[in-house]
């Protein structure tokens, strides 16, 4: 890089927060993905104004740059794959302002997930995306992502529950776009960022709805011999017109990892588990339990257990959030496909995917949010095994490929980053991948925001032509 | 004057069929007074994309025209040669009840949809105003919404995929049918709300809700506004779940209380909609009757199911049919806290003007939509009222948009307000979907 721009970065931020040593800059090569880059500079910033001076200075030297949170994302989205500047936003982790009377809260974008809960949760108030890595994720991630959660069949993703943003455009403005108030007239920016995987530029605040506690919560955890029981109670339970809070299912190989590594009480001899929360108003809430535990032994479950009080409840839970890092027991790395189908297709799917781990001889264990039809099978490798790495990558293809056959798409929440950017044409055709470019040119005309990331390489064009 | 017209008018014949285009002047079809040379009305998405093609061949201008209703948002045109009148796409293309999702072309209207998806007993969650005429590519280009945006949000919470015709005559495909759909940006919200300027939206995904088992109404007489604004409050502070709570204004009030039992009654009026299991509503009715009480209203009403629904239907419309076509409409939005101090502001204004009106708030949402007959006023007069709350409304961190006023004042008051900051990215983003101006010139925020 540039001597001159890492001598600008210096004096806006100060010495201490640019890093440019090589066992720094390895630090910042890679996230959750699989991938490494190193970044030709780490900078720490602590305002928006700070950012702004960054990017500024980005855009002047002509150098990309590229937002990191928690280093969390699945698909790529930190990884500096054209070098540049990596900013650091974790610094900036302040909640601004919780506004009751509005119901609305003003966050930095350093902030994790879970710390925004803990804070609400003594007023009786929470904020409803929670991504199952809320204890490490960012929430500036969580708006770069669109984050999901297991909450999202009843109440949405981040897109549905952040209102305004501040941003820093690529060219260093910095811009108020939404806000408090409902319908800002103009195109819903808001809406185009949320999502925009870093690509459009950084956020520095953000304005997120926040609701009351739900007055009551009953879990249920259902037990399956058979998977596809499990998939099929799914269905039936929305068909049956309930709206649980939470639909998410593990499968027994997860369900093993899950409990030799956090004890929560699951059992280990069962095909499959279902994690069931209705939430809401009171009145109802043991009528729906009775009834979603009925549906659930109508659809061969041999076993429904309801969580007795929070502690019970916690531990389901401690179970789901920490599926992705138990499974981590079985080998060193995996891959996270994140498929979305039509929920009625899951029996179908979950099948094909158990093919696809036969063919290619590969373990695929399954943990995902059954209510979105979105799944997260875990193709299990070893890093160090370049073989079994190119069988794990065909797999994974031919998973997302189905995926897209009976409806679906590639990618429910982890986002496209550097995974999938050669999968966005099973999705979309040339005019809808260039109707996706105009946006991006019209935020970041010299491409500097994260590039080469989310769009398919133009070469791959002239091939699929 | 459109270019070439003659040979626009062959091409468009020769693609709809010469009984499906109507050239000269159309009245009927006229955006702030004026009229456009053609209106065509394509009868399939293929025939929108021919339609779209060879208007751009020779530089026309198009207005996309559902069912009309929302006609009277935005600015007027600068160009204005085609209406691209949507009404007989009017097919449900995908309605899968058991994953609770439906695709439906542009010009189904509302009311029309409601119908199918309740044969399965399924609901779309969007009530604006005047959903027997209104279309579904009109709601989701306008951004429409109603009161139990409150509990289920508004068309960027539902949409889940859309079908575009772009300016250049390329159909192109956004999102998806799955309800968790980050493949590449949210192009949905870019289109939401975009009044045709980027392209023209030819079919609708939404996701959809199970109809309630239960509904109930509770309506409710205050002397006066803060003693209403009080129980909006502790509503908000509980754990109720309203589906909707309206604040009308005296005359609003008048204009609807004998659909909600509260015939005679003066003052401000408050309805609240509940929707849910037969529990949770039962319960809902309990509180609210106590806290409408206990808040001093003067009299309180309880409606069933079978009555609310008319009784909604009326509070919806209320602004768009309470008085004559010459009236003046203003949306304004600010954080839901202002909610009541807006209403108290936009009623000054029509009082202080001796103006006839209606007024209704989206309490809990931070809405407020004034309908007043401004009558003989001069333009110049209106203007300055309105842009005095406008300006109100933005200091208030909001906004206040014209949604129908007549072509003169039209002339004199801009629709939108501020641009805001982020206002040359949104230029750039109308450059990149239509360079040449060919899609609602002018209509839209800042003159785009």
């Amino acid at each position: 890089m540039r001597p001159a721009l890492t001598t600008d970065l210096r004096q806006i931020v100060g010495k201490a927060n640019v890093l440019d040593a090589a066992v720094d800059l390895q630090l910042y090569s890679y996230d959750a993905y699989l991938e490494e880059r190193r970044p030709d500079a780490v900078v720490f910033a602590h305002s928006t104004d700070e950012v702004a001076g960054i990017v500024r200075a980005c855009n002047t030297h002509g150098v990309p740059f590229v937002p990191r949170g928690g280093g969390t994302n699945l698909s790529g989205g930190t990884i500096p794959v054209k070098g540049g500047v990596v900013i650091e936003m974790i610094r900036m982790n302040r909640i601004l302002e919780v506004d009751l009377p509005n119901l609305r809260a003003r966050v930095q974008p350093g902030l994790f997930n879970l710390e925004l809960g803990n804070a609400l949760a003594p007023l009786g108030y929470q904020y409803l995306p929670d991504p199952a890595s809320q204890k490490a994720a960012t929430l500036g991630g969580n708006v770069a992502e669109n984050s999901g959660g297991p909450h999202c069949f009843k109440y949405g993703v981040t897109t549905n529950h952040v209102l305004g943003l501040t941003v820093v455009l690529p060219d260093g403005e910095v811009a108020r776009i939404g806000g408090k108030a409902p319908d800002t007239p103009g195109y819903d920016l808001t809406g185009a960022f949320v999502g925009s995987e870093g690509t459009l530029g950084i956020c520095t605040e953000v304005v997120v709805r926040i609701v009351r506690l739900a007055e009551g919560v009953k879990t249920l955890l259902a037990i399956y011999d058979r998977i596809e029981a499990g998939s099929e109670t799914v269905s039936a339970i929305v068909s049956a017109g309930m709206v649980p809070a939470t639909l998410e299912m593990m499968d027994q190989p997860v369900i093993k990892a899950v409990e030799e590594s956090i004890h929560c009480g699951l059992p280990v001899d069962c095909a499959t588990v279902l994690i069931i929360e209705v939430d809401g108003l009171k009145d109802d809430l043991e009528r729906q339990a009775q009834e979603i535990a009925d549906l659930c032994r109508a659809h061969g479950a041999r076993e429904v257990r309801v969580a007795k009080d929070d502690a019970e409840r916690a531990a389901l839970w401690a179970g789901r959030r920490g599926a992705f890092g138990a499974v981590a027991r079985i080998t060193p790395s995996y891959l996270v496909c994140d498929g979305t189908v039509p929920r009625t297709a899951l029996p179908a799917v979950l099948k094909q995917v158990a093919e696809v781990g036969r063919k290619y001889d590969l373990q695929i264990p399954n943990v995902f949010h059954a209510g979105d039809g979105n799944l997260h099978p875990l193709i299990l490798f070893d890093w160090r095994n370049e073989e079994q790495k190119a069988r794990v990558m065909k797999a994974g293809m031919e998973i997302l490929e189905t995926c897209v056959a009976v409806g679906g798409t590639i990618s429910g929440e982890h986002g496209v980053g550097i995974e999938k950017m050669g999968a966005m044409r099973l999705v979309f055709g040339e005019p809808e991948i260039e109707v996706q470019r105009k946006l991006k040119r019209a935020f970041d005309p010299k491409d500097l925001a994260n590039p080469g990331k989310m769009f398919p390489a133009p070469q791959e064009v002239r091939h699929a032509a | 004057m459109l270019p070439e017209a003659g040979g626009l008018t062959r091409r468009l014949s020769e693609v709809v069929g010469d009984e499906h285009l109507l050239s000269g002047p159309a009245a009927g079809f006229a955006v702030d007074g004026a009229a456009p040379s053609l209106v065509v009305r394509p009868g399939t998405q293929e025939q929108v994309q021919a339609v779209a093609t060879a208007c751009a061949q020779v530089g026309a201008a198009i207005a996309p025209w559902g069912g009309g209703t929302a006609v009277g948002l935005g600015n007027p045109p600068t160009r204005l040669d085609v209406v691209l009148c949507l009404d007989r796409l009017t097919r449900i293309v995908e309605f899968d009840p058991a994953n609770l999702v439906v695709s439906a072309e542009a010009g189904v209207r509302l009311a029309d949809l409601q119908q199918v998806l309740a044969a399965e007993r399924e609901f779309l969650p969007l009530d604006p105003a005047r959903m027997d005429r209104r279309t579904l590519g009109g709601a989701i280009a306008t951004n429409a919404s109603g009161p139990s945006r409150l509990l289920y949000g508004t068309a960027r919470d539902l949409v889940l995929g859309l079908r575009v015709v772009l300016p250049s005559g390329e159909r192109v495909r956004c999102g998806g049918k799955v309800i968790k759909n980050v493949s590449g940006y949210d192009m949905n919200k870019v289109f939401i709300g975009s009044l045709g300027t980027l392209g023209i939206i030819t079919e609708v995904t939404f996701k959809l809700l199970p109809a309630p088992a239960s509904r109930a109404t509770l309506a409710g007489v205050f002397a006066d506004l803060p003693q209403a604004a009080a129980v909006l409050q502790r509503t908000l502070g509980s754990f109720l779940l309203p589906e909707a709570m309206e604040l009308l204004d005296p005359q609003a009030l008048a204009a609807v209380a004998s659909d909600l039992g509260l015939e005679g009654s003066a003052g401000y009026g408050m309805a609240i909609s509940l929707a849910g299991s037969q529990e949770t509503v039962a319960r809902q009715v309990r509180d609210f009757t106590s806290l409408l009480t206990e808040g001093t209203a003067l009299r309180t009403s309880t409606l069933g199911a079978e009555a609310s629904p008319a009784a909604w239907r009326k509070i919806r419309d209320l602004p768009d049919r309470a008085i004559g076509a010459d009236r003046v409409v203003v949306k304004i939005g600010v954080p839901i806290s202002r909610t009541a101090a807006f209403l108290a502001a936009a009623e000054t204004l029509g009082r202080r003007h001796g103006w006839r009106g209606a007024i209704a708030a989206h309490a809990a949402s931070g809405v407020v939509r004034a309908a007043y007959a401004t009558g003989a006023g001069a333009p110049e007069v209106v203007r300055d009222a309105v842009e005095a709350l406008r300006r109100e409304a933005e200091a208030a961190e909001g906004s206040l948009v014209v949604e129908a006023a007549p072509p003169t004042l039209k002339r004199h008051l801009d629709a939108w307000g501020k641009t805001g900051e982020a206002f040359a990215v949104m230029r750039r983003l109308k450059a990149q979907f239509d360079p040449r101006g060919l899609m609602n010139p002018g209509r839209f925020l800042g003159g785009i």
